[in-house]
């Protein structure tokens, strides 16, 4: 092994429920900085769970978690952590905010209290905007696009704080298989340019697999972690955890063919 | 016609309240509405009808109570309505808006027993409800001034954290947003607003000057930012209306001032049903 890069997130025996069964049962997961990890398990494994636990957004009952090094009740810096949720296009279709405005957001964190967007401000906003290809809307209510279209809006509200990891929980549903691929590249780009460390769920294992450098499987606790190659020629995966990987593994055979 | 207002130091009074709650009503009725939780100010509106029924109550039985404004007791119910609100919110998660029917509810039945113990409604009560151009007394001018100030000055500085929390609750929290202590401060102020709006508007109608001018201002509002800019020049057109056709044609300016906001409201949306149309003819057109 290389000298270890510094490690990012750190989760240790984590157990997490929500009524009186475990979701999450003593898992163990390490993400290094520049690593590219995609998350993979079946519906209900806990994926995002998982996240939603390492954004501190809910409790763990036990265990210990990390972010840039620091205890996470202790971590405050959540420029540096950008976020774009499963639901994330669930808001209120209506609401009165031009795509300028939502992307915005994404630097009120920063700014903090009595401090108001400047010109360098805006630009970072319509960079994040260019990045995602939807510069050209700015001006437009964020009610008037289409589901993928929104959900390239909130991608961008998460980069624009410049963060130095990013968590993505299933990014692409809605969005169509020729800007899925594009907005992986984008992803790949941005891990292996500017070393953003990104953490990616994606029931669409087969396109993942193809971008990211890590695997890890989860059901209830991490059942694999690896690179991306031995996670697609591993063939005791399928056993290891229900029908998702059977259901890649087939594909990949199919394509191996 | 108008100078008569600066004649009058209770019509300047009325004036000058009313362009300030005119201002505010509407302003921190654009969060109410993008957070769909416009009939909060309903339930705060009664609420502060029970304070009051309450201090008029107690006038009858303690002389110290007639020495001070029912309002002040009805601002106190309010916020500790807000504040249970507030709380009921976050006990339901998924069901939030039951909150308003549960302090709507409780604030009227209390209301109404206090009023009947109180010996029934009386003039005074009767303003309360529907608002009054002679009841804002140099010391309510005062009070509105104060709340006004300090509404203004919290929306300046708190403006891109209610943003982001009436959009997106969870990635506000991600940023560091402090939610709930923003929340609670949001809860408070539509409280005190609504008590100071009450004296011009009347609780049953102070609601609508929340809800209604930033209905309209959805109609011509082409970002967050402007919405503000609509609803506060609606309100002020509704609320100025109410009180010179109020004083004039000796009626309850809660009553003009929204009808004037239904009108404003009327007439937005047909003004977008005339942009529609006319875009469908240039496309038939085509
Ligand atoms: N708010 C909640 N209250 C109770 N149980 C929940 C809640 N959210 C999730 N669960 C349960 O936790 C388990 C894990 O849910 P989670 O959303 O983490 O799964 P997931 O791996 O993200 O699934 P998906 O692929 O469908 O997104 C599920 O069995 C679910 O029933
Ligand atoms: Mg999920």
């Amino acid at each position: 092994m290389m000298a270890k890069a510094s490690t990012i997130v750190e989760v240790n025996n984590l157990t997490y429920q929500y009524t009186d069964r475990p979701v999450l049962q003593n898992l163990n997961l390490s993400i290094e900085e520049g690593s590219f990890l995609g998350l993979v398990g079946p519906n209900g494994s806990g994926k995002s769970t998982l996240i939603k636990c390492i954004l501190g957004l809910i409790k763990p009952q036990a265990g210990k978690l990390s972010l840039f090094g620091s205890e996470l009740h202790r971590f405050d810096d959540w420029s540096k952590v950008g976020y774009v949720s499963q639901r994330a296009n669930r808001f209120n279709a209506g609401f009165p905010a031009t795509v300028f405005e939502v992307v915005s957001m994404g630097l009120f964190g920063q700014l903090g209290l009595f401090r108001f967007m400047k010109r360098n401000d805006r630009n970072k906003v319509m960079q994040a905007l260019k990045t995602v290809e939807m510069d050209a809307y700015a001006k437009q209510p964020i009610g008037k696009l289409s589901g993928g279209q929104q959900q390239r809006v909130l991608i961008a509200r998460a980069l624009v704080s410049e963060p130095t990891l990013l968590i993505l929980d299933e990014p692409t549903v809605g969005i169509d298989a020729t800007s899925a691929r594009r907005f992986y590249d984008l992803l790949r780009k941005l891990n292996q340019d500017q070393g953003l460390t990104l953490l990616l769920v994606s029931h669409d294992v087969g396109t993942m697999t193809k971008y990211v450098t890590n695997v890890a499987c989860l059901n209830k606790s991490i059942h694999f972690h690896g690179t991306a190659h031995e996670f697609e020629t591993n063939p005791n995966l399928s056993s290891l955890y229900g029908y998702d990987v059977q259901h890649i593994i087939h594909e990949h055979e199919e394509i191996a063919k | 016609m108008i100078d008569v207002f600066f004649q009058y130091d209770f019509l300047r009074n009325a004036l000058i309240a009313g362009v300030l709650i005119g201002l505010i009503a509407p302003m921190l009725g654009v969060f109410l509405v993008v957070k769909r939780m416009s009939l909060v100010a309903d339930a705060l509106s009664h609420i502060t009808l029970t304070g009051i029924a309450l201090h008029l109550l107690l006038a009858n039985f303690f002389a110290i109570f007639s020495l001070y404004d029912p309002i002040y007791m009805g601002m106190v119910f309010a916020v500790i309505g807000s504040l249970f609100i507030n709380q009921l919110r976050t006990v339901y998660g998924h069901f939030k808006e039951l909150a308003i029917p549960i302090i709507l509810s409780a604030g009227v039945g209390l209301a109404v027993i206090f009023i009947s113990l109180a010996d029934g409604f009386n003039t005074d009560l009767y303003s309360y409800l529907f608002g009054s151009v002679a009841a804002v007394g140099s010391n309510d001018l005062m009070t509105i001034i104060i709340i006004a100030v300090i509404v203004l000055v919290l929306l300046f500085v708190f403006y891109k954290e209610w943003f982001f929390l009436s959009f997106d609750e969870e990635q506000a929290a991600i940023s560091g947003l402090k939610g709930k202590w923003l929340e609670l401060l949001f809860s408070i102020l539509v409280a005190l607003v609504i008590a100071a709006s009450i004296r011009i508007v009347g609780i049953l109608l102070v609601s609508a000057l929340m809800t209604l001018p930033v209905a309209s201002a959805m109609q011509w509002a082409k970002s967050f930012k402007q919405m503000f800019v609509y609803a506060a020049i609606f309100g002020q057109i509704s609320v100025l209306s109410g009180i010179f056709l109020g004083f004039h044609l000796d009626l309850a300016p809660g009553g003009v001032i929204v009808v004037f906001a239904v009108i404003i409201l009327l007439l937005s949306l047909l003004k977008n049903k005339i942009v529609k149309a006319s875009l469908n003819r240039n496309v038939q057109n085509r």
